[in-house]
Formats: C-alpha cells, structure tokens, sequence
C-alpha cells in the first residue's frame, strides 16, 4: 500500500511538470516583451533575457511621440469602439426578429448568416477593396469600421440568438398586453433581458477588432490611418534595420496592455464565449 | 393593442432589412463578384478589365508555386492538429483526471495566447527566432547544442517548421478548455466501474475518456483545419511574408503578393477560389472520416 502511494506522489508529480513547463513557456516570452520594453537598446543587446538593470520608460516615450503608436492607438479605438457599437445596433434586432418572430424563411436567413463564419474570407477582399475605392471608403477607418461589424455579424447573431433563446417569454407579452409596441419591446425589455450576452460579444468583438491586422493591411494605406496592429508592424520591420528594439516590445506592451485588462476582468466571459462559439460553430 | 398585419411586416423589416443589406454588400456581394473576377485579366483600373475565360484557371494549373503553397497549407494544417490535439487533450486530461489544485491557474495562463493579436505573437516570435539575440539559438548555446543554432525564418528548410510552434503555442488553450468541458460532463461512475474492473489509469483514458470526448475532439479538429486554411496567412505575412525563396507561402499570403502587392487581381480571385473549393472539401472530406459511432454506455 505505501508504496502504491510513494508511486502516486511522484506520478502527480510527473504530470504537472509538462503544465509548469507550458506555464513558463506561455508567461517567460510574454513577460520578457514587457520587461524589454523597459530596457535600453544596449542593455537589450548585453542582457537580452534578464531583468533591466532599471526601469526607464523612454521607450514608451519614443513609440509615442516619434513612432506613430499614438495615430495607432487613437485610430485603433475608434475602430474598436464604433465598430462594437455597430455591431451591437445591426446584430440585436436580427436576431430578436430570427428568434422570437419566426417567420417563413427565418431559418434560411439565420443559416445563410451563420454559414459566413465557415467561409474564408480571403475571396472578398478584393471585390470589397473595389467597393470600398467606389464609396469613397478606402484608406478610410470609418470604411473599415464598416467592415468589421458586418464581419462580426455572423457571429454575434449566433451568440445573441442562442442567449435570447433561454429568455423566457412571459415578460415580452405581458408587455405586449399593455400595450408596448414591438419596437418598445425590443428596447426597454429584451436589450435589458439579454444584456449578459450583449456584454460576452461586446468584448469578444473588441478584442477581435483592437488585435485585427489584416483587412487593416488591405484596406489602409497611409500612415495616419494605421491602426495600432500595422504600426507595431510597421516599428518591427524598420526595427530589422534600425534595431530599435526597444521602442518595438514598448509599442508591442502597449498593444496587449488593454487585452490583459479586458482579460483580468472578464476571464470567465471571455473563455467561455469563445468556447461555445467553437463549439457550436 | 392588436397589431395589424402591416404593422407586424412593418416591425420585422426594421428588424432585418438594414442589418441585411449591409451583409448583402459587404459579405455576400464580395464572394460572388470574387467568383466572377476570376474570370478575367485586371490590375484594379476598370479600364483594362479583359475577359480571358478560364485563362485564370489554366494559370493556376501550371504556377509551379501553386502546389507549394497547398503542400504548406497543409503541412501547416497536419501539424498543427497532431501538436494542439495531443498536447491539449494531455492537459486537459492531467488537470480534470488529478483534480489538480491549482487548475484555474493553468486554465487562465493557457488560454491568455487565444486572444493575443496575431501582430504581437507574430512579432514576439519573429524575435525568439531571431539568429543572434533570440531565444531559441540562446538556449541551445546555453545547453552546449551550438551546431544546432541556425537563423530559423531565414532557411529555407526550417522557416515554415517554425511557424508551427507560435501556432500551437497560441491555439492550445482554447481546445483545452473545450476538451476539458467533456471531460467535465463524464460521469464518475464510469471511472469506478472500470476500476473496479481492473483497469489501470491508461486503460481508463482509451476506453473511458477518449470515446466519452470524441464529439469534442471532432468539433477541435474541424475548427483547426477551418481556421488553419482560412487564416494560416496572416502570421505567414507577419513572420516571413512567405519567404525565404517562397519556401513560407500558403494560398493566402499567396493571394495577397498577387493581388495587392503585384495587382494581378484577377488572378489573385482565382487563388481566392481555389482557397474556397479547398477548404469546403476538406471540411466536407473530415467530416465523413471523423464520423463514428456514437458512444454510449
């Protein structure tokens, strides 16, 4: 018996090594970006995987001011908020009238909305690089802002769709009986109702919107309009020349710094949403 | 209040129409006109538009890149389920099966990458690989294995070996968590029968666990090969740009250098095709060869 548990003890241990070693592997890189951020270029080079030797933060100075990281920032937060705010403005009512108001051809839209998501979407940047020349839209964050809710679309509905579906219905038509109209119904009663899920695909399409890169790359041109995504970029290829590594990881902190916060927050609404979404997907 | 016909029509438009039609122009009207400009020669003005038929298509057939970049996509696609299933469903195990302590830990560290931008993993590990300051060549000087440092993007035969390790490095973490929600709902009877039975902790995870969690493993499997072929080329683009010597190229970040970097849009709709008819096969393909009985004790 006691050495049955002698071999248990280090069988337990022998299995968490493999989940302490993957633990380091995820935190040792995205610690040392940081910590380098603080470092400066020489430093970098002499001590490259240490601690700095102290914390200056001329890094983040130079990113900003001679870099491009503060057009980057602000674009990138127009482009995530607006883009959250239109999402929510097109995708809550369509699935309220896909859930609750069935109809002929409900499902049929519901399915053509959710087949989007299976689709690569590589195919219609090119067509959409035309539409958006046409309108006026290119080299435009506004344009892009555009694009992006109609590409979380497809995705939110789904949430959106399965979370109203656990509504109960009691609420809505007693409100119908006193006289609500369906448009009143829809604000005061179901957007308050379903305001858990609204928050889960609120931040899920924020984060995808402030970490979005390519249809950036594609659809912007200049340097004024570069979300914060193509001017990290952008510090990283010159950085092959200039070595200006520094002022790379410090731009680098800055983009992850408010995915960590979101994170911190809402852990358990991020991983979940994104598990289901997977899921049923 | 009795709502009339026209009213409740009037109330369901509002819903749909406006959300649908922005989907309209800026999803559905793309994939089509995708479609249709592949049958055509065009650098992006409208003027030198010229119908060529299959000329696109005949193209394709004889870019020797072409099949390249399938072979990477796939390379990339194999290599990425066999490393994410295997390690994922080893974490997952180890964390639900020991009732480890400190689980909530590794599932907040693990999934972190999942929501990471792909310009952050991208960059981080374009500078882990990089020849002289970098993690990797640092580490095998450290542990005496000099011969083994070499400048891992710039070789041509170790750049897309390496794009798979940031890739899985990034994508454990939610199939885990999807693995481990299986898990999660497999009764512990089952587990006390087979002891009682006699089978060791090993015999549990085939005979118990694995068949339990197959409808898991089918979802996490499609999901890779879905986003690994409809998205591999945006850390292509970040990490190599599809180089050395196009020894990195997959069929995105092929698409994109003819389309937006060379103008050849027409041809770049072709590959865009190509993307589609693939991937929609290899969906259709997986699914019948994942389809197994479903399990029931």
């Amino acid at each position: 018996m006691e050495q049955r548990n002698k071999s248990h003890i280090t069988s337990r241990i022998l299995i968490r090594l493999p989940l302490i070693l993957w633990s380091l592997a995820v935190l040792y890189p995205i610690t040392w970006m940081i910590l380098g951020s603080f470092k400066s270029n020489a430093e970098i080079y002499s001590n490259p995987w240490g601690l700095p030797a102290s914390f200056s933060f001329q890094n983040f100075i130079d990113s900003w001011q001679n870099y491009n990281i503060d057009v980057g920032v602000f674009n990138s937060l127009i482009v995530t908020v607006l883009g959250a705010l239109l999402t929510l403005v097109l995708a809550i009512p369509t699935s309220y009238a896909l859930e609750r108001l069935k109809f002929r051809g409900s499902t049929l839209i519901f399915n053509l909305y959710i087949s989007a998501m299976m689709i690569p979407m590589v195919l219609g940047w090119i067509p959409l690089f035309f539409l958006l020349m046409r309108f006026n839209l290119l080299d435009n964050i506004f344009g892009l802002t555009i694009v992006y809710a109609v590409s979380q679309l497809p995705f939110s509905i789904f949430v959106l769709t399965t979370f109203l579906s656990s509504i109960p219905k009691e609420l809505e038509e007693s409100a119908a009986i006193d006289g609500m109209s369906p448009y009143g119904i829809l604000l005061k009663i179901i957007t308050p109702l379903a305001m858990s899920g609204i928050i889960t695909v609120t931040i899920m399409n924020a984060i995808q919107f402030w970490n979005e890169y390519f249809m950036a790359l594609i659809f912007l041109q200049s340097r004024e309009n570069y979300t914060l995504g193509l001017a990290v970029d952008f510090i990283s290829r010159e950085a092959e020349y200039t070595n200006a590594w520094g002022t790379l990881f410090a731009s680098l902190t800055i983009a992850i710094i408010p995915v960590i916060i979101l994170y911190a927050i809402f852990q358990r609404r991020i991983s979940k949403g994104m598990t289901e979404g997977a899921i049923k997907g | 209040m009795v709502q009339t016909k026209k009213q409740k029509y009037l109330f369901l438009a509002f819903c749909l129409v406006p959300t649908f039609i922005l989907f309209a122009i800026f999803t559905l009207y793309p994939m089509f006109s995708g479609l249709y400009y592949s049958f055509f020669r065009w650098s992006g003005s409208a003027a030198n538009m010229e119908f060529i038929g299959f000329g696109n298509y005949v193209r394709l057939f004889n870019d020797s890149i072409i099949p390249r970049t399938i072979m990477h996509d796939y390379f990339l696609v194999a290599t990425k389920v066999v490393g994410i299933m295997v390690l994922a469903t080893f974490f997952a195990v180890a964390i639900m099966q020991l009732k480890i302590k400190e689980a909530p830990f590794y599932r907040i560290i693990f999934f972190f990458p999942n929501i990471m931008s792909v310009v952050v993993i991208g960059i981080l590990w374009t500078f882990i690989y990089n020849p002289s300051l970098g993690l990797v060549n640092s580490a095998l000087e450290f542990i005496g294995l000099e011969s083994w440092t070499r400048p891992w993007l710039g070789s041509e035969t170790w750049a897309l070996p390496s794009l798979v390790l940031p890739s899985v490095w990034a994508g454990i973490g939610l199939f885990m968590l999807m693995l481990m929600g299986g898990i999660g709902t497999i009764s512990k009877s089952y587990y006390e029968a087979a002891e009682l039975d006699g089978a060791n902790e090993w015999q549990q995870f085939w005979k118990v666990t694995l068949p339990l969690i197959w409808p898991q493993i089918k979802v996490s499997i499609l999901y890779i090969v879905i986003t690994t072929l409809n998205g591999s080329f945006i850390i292509v683009q970040i990490m190599t740009g599809g180089g050395p010597n196009n020894s990195t190229h997959v069929m995105g970040s092929y698409l994109y250098q003819q389309a937006f970097v060379q103008y050849n849009f027409g041809y770049g709709a072709t590959i865009g095709v190509m993307i589609l008819v693939l991937s929609l096969l290899t969906v259709f393909l997986l699914q019948l060869l994942l389809r197994r009985e479903k399990v029931q004790y």
